[in-house]
């Protein structure tokens, strides 16, 4: 059974002003003077409650730095809370930052290797599914090539295509429904579409308020860090047009 | 009870990763060597023309026999190959993996695991260049010995580990750390009987250096089976064994500690 449960969860960053300390720095201002490099501390998520259940598909929407990312971050164990409880029922398969984390010097067909292991593939559970992602990422005989001399876009392909050949019970997915050209967004959103039939439980973070519309049943506005609403896609995106369009609101 | 699952827990969390980790440092190691001409040779070269060159000086300067000082000099520099490059490269090892460790919560000893590895990997090839040496110049007395390696080479991995997870660890807090190590190891490198005997500085008084230093311990395991053709004492053993299991415990309670808030750091 897929689940989630944040009880009073807060995240802070606590980081440095200036630039990252040094070990001479450490001894010698830290210790014998006051520091002018002092910590700074960025409250990114305060108090956060939040359950949801097996066949919940959950929208995640705020301004900038409102802490979308940083939640999602959190559910997937990237991030562990400063204070409150995180429990988590059910394999997790996450779609954000996927452009990065290639091995340059490596060839495409062993990058798929190498991010299918991490999503927690085996060589024998890996050999029926490499030619499906060869195939969908179109990358033909690049993938002979390290992917050093790879374009952006080929990389997001190869990243979307190995991310995407999963079987996820829970899935979480960060603004990644416009990858690559407009023939393979079309493809991407297909494939998006069937993973997303597929999960158990999916948390999607968008400034796409027509996708989250259609594809959600359910979306939390984030404001500064809090759940500011939690409701149906309808209420919640409604009022969050209204916050948005009020006159002379403060800059986000 | 409850710190005995949290570690079987986090080592079945390893061990479930094995496919990725082991495959990246296939993928280190075929890099490197697919680089260079010479191949395994490559990596080789460096301690081979150190050796050769010490030799010829050390013979001249002061009569020391080839045959004694060839493979005693190599299998001092294969040994501090492995120890510099754990702790050296190990001060990147969490950078490098930056990307993984912002996208999947996988443990993060595996990244300083690479690590290891790889220098294990080129610490292997370089003692079996020992082996033949020592074969060349004296004879097959060493056979009956060869089998205490196993357990020296394995405590020695743990240190490497150990000193990967400590250097990547520090260094991810303090960014000036690489340096600091550098100069250490370079300290480290010549208060360590590798290009001298242990008895000359014991000779002059200064034993206790070779006596406080468990780099010297460690040696000791290595070039007893390798080069006198006899297992290294139980009590030499046993410290080896001390000195990993305080590098091991030190890195647990380094990364237990940090593990965390690593990602916030980098």
């Amino acid at each position: 059974m897929a689940s989630i449960l944040l009880e009073n969860v807060c995240l802070t960053f606590s980081v440095r002003q200036r630039m990252r300390l040094t070990l001479k720095e450490f001894v010698v201002r830290s210790m014998f003077r006051q520091s002018r490099n002092p910590r700074v501390e960025v409250r990114a998520l305060q108090n956060v409650n939040l359950r949801i259940n097996e066949g919940e598909r959950v929208g995640i929407i705020g301004h900038n730095g409102a802490g979308k990312s940083t939640l999602l971050k959190l559910l997937a164990g990237v991030y562990p809370p400063t204070s409150g409880r995180r429990i988590v029922q059910g394999q997790i398969s996450s779609l954000f930052d996927i452009s990065l984390g290639f091995e340059p010097e490596a060839t495409g067909w062993e990058n798929i290797a190498f991010r299918a292991y991490l999503q927690g593939e085996t060589p024998r559970s890996l050999r029926e599914k490499v030619q499906p992602i060869a195939d969908f990422s179109e990358l033909g005989d690049f993938l002979n090539l390290p992917v050093r001399y790879y374009s952006a876009g080929m990389h997001v392909r190869l990243a979307f295509s190995i991310a995407t050949a999963v079987d996820p019970e829970i899935l979480l997915v960060d603004e990644v429904l416009s990858v690559g050209d407009l023939a393979f967004q079309e493809k991407a959103r297909a494939r998006m579409q069937q993973m997303m039939a597929r999960a158990k439980l999916i948390v999607l973070v968008s400034h796409d308020l027509a996708s989250l519309g259609s594809l959600c049943d359910r979306v939390v506005w984030l404001d500064h860090g809090t759940v500011r609403l939690d409701g149906s896609t309808q209420e919640v995106i409604e009022a969050y047009r209204q916050h948005v369009r009020e006159p002379g609101r403060a800059a986000a | 009870m409850h710190a005995t699952t949290a570690i079987t827990d986090y080592v079945a969390a390893v061990w479930r990763c094995r496919y990725f980790w082991f495959s990246l440092v296939k993928n280190d190691l075929r890099t490197r060597y697919h680089r260079s001409l010479l191949g395994l040779g490559w990596s080789l070269l460096n301690p081979l023309a150190m050796t050769a060159v010490l030799c010829t000086v050390f013979h001249r300067l002061w009569g020391l026999p080839i045959s004694e000082y060839g493979p005693f000099v190599l299998s001092g520099l294969a040994f501090w190959g492995f120890i510099s490059t754990c702790t050296l490269q190990g001060c990147r090892c969490f950078y490098q993996a930056e990307t993984y460790i912002r996208q999947y919560p996988a443990p993060l000893v595996i990244y300083p695991l690479r690590t290891a590895l790889g220098a294990g990997f080129h610490l292997v090839i370089a003692l079996c260049v020992v082996l033949a040496a020592t074969w060349w110049f004296q004879g097959l007395g060493n056979l009956g010995a060869l089998w205490s390696l196993l357990p020296t080479l394995l405590v020695l991995f743990v240190l490497g580990w150990s000193l990967a997870i400590l250097a990547g660890v520090a260094n991810v807090m303090f960014p000036d750390m690489q340096h600091l190590l550098e100069v250490g190891l370079q300290i480290l490198f010549y208060a360590t009987p590798i290009l001298y005997k242990a008895e000359m500085l014991r000779e002059r008084g200064q034993g206790w250096l070779v006596d406080l230093n468990p780099m010297a311990v460690f040696l000791d395991c290595l070039r007893h089976p390798l080069l006198e053709g006899r297992p290294p004492s139980l009590a030499l053993l046993g410290h080896a064994c001390l000195w990993g299991l305080l590098a091991a415990t030190a890195s647990g309670i380094c990364l237990a500690r940090w593990q965390r808030r690593l990602v916030f750091l980098l």
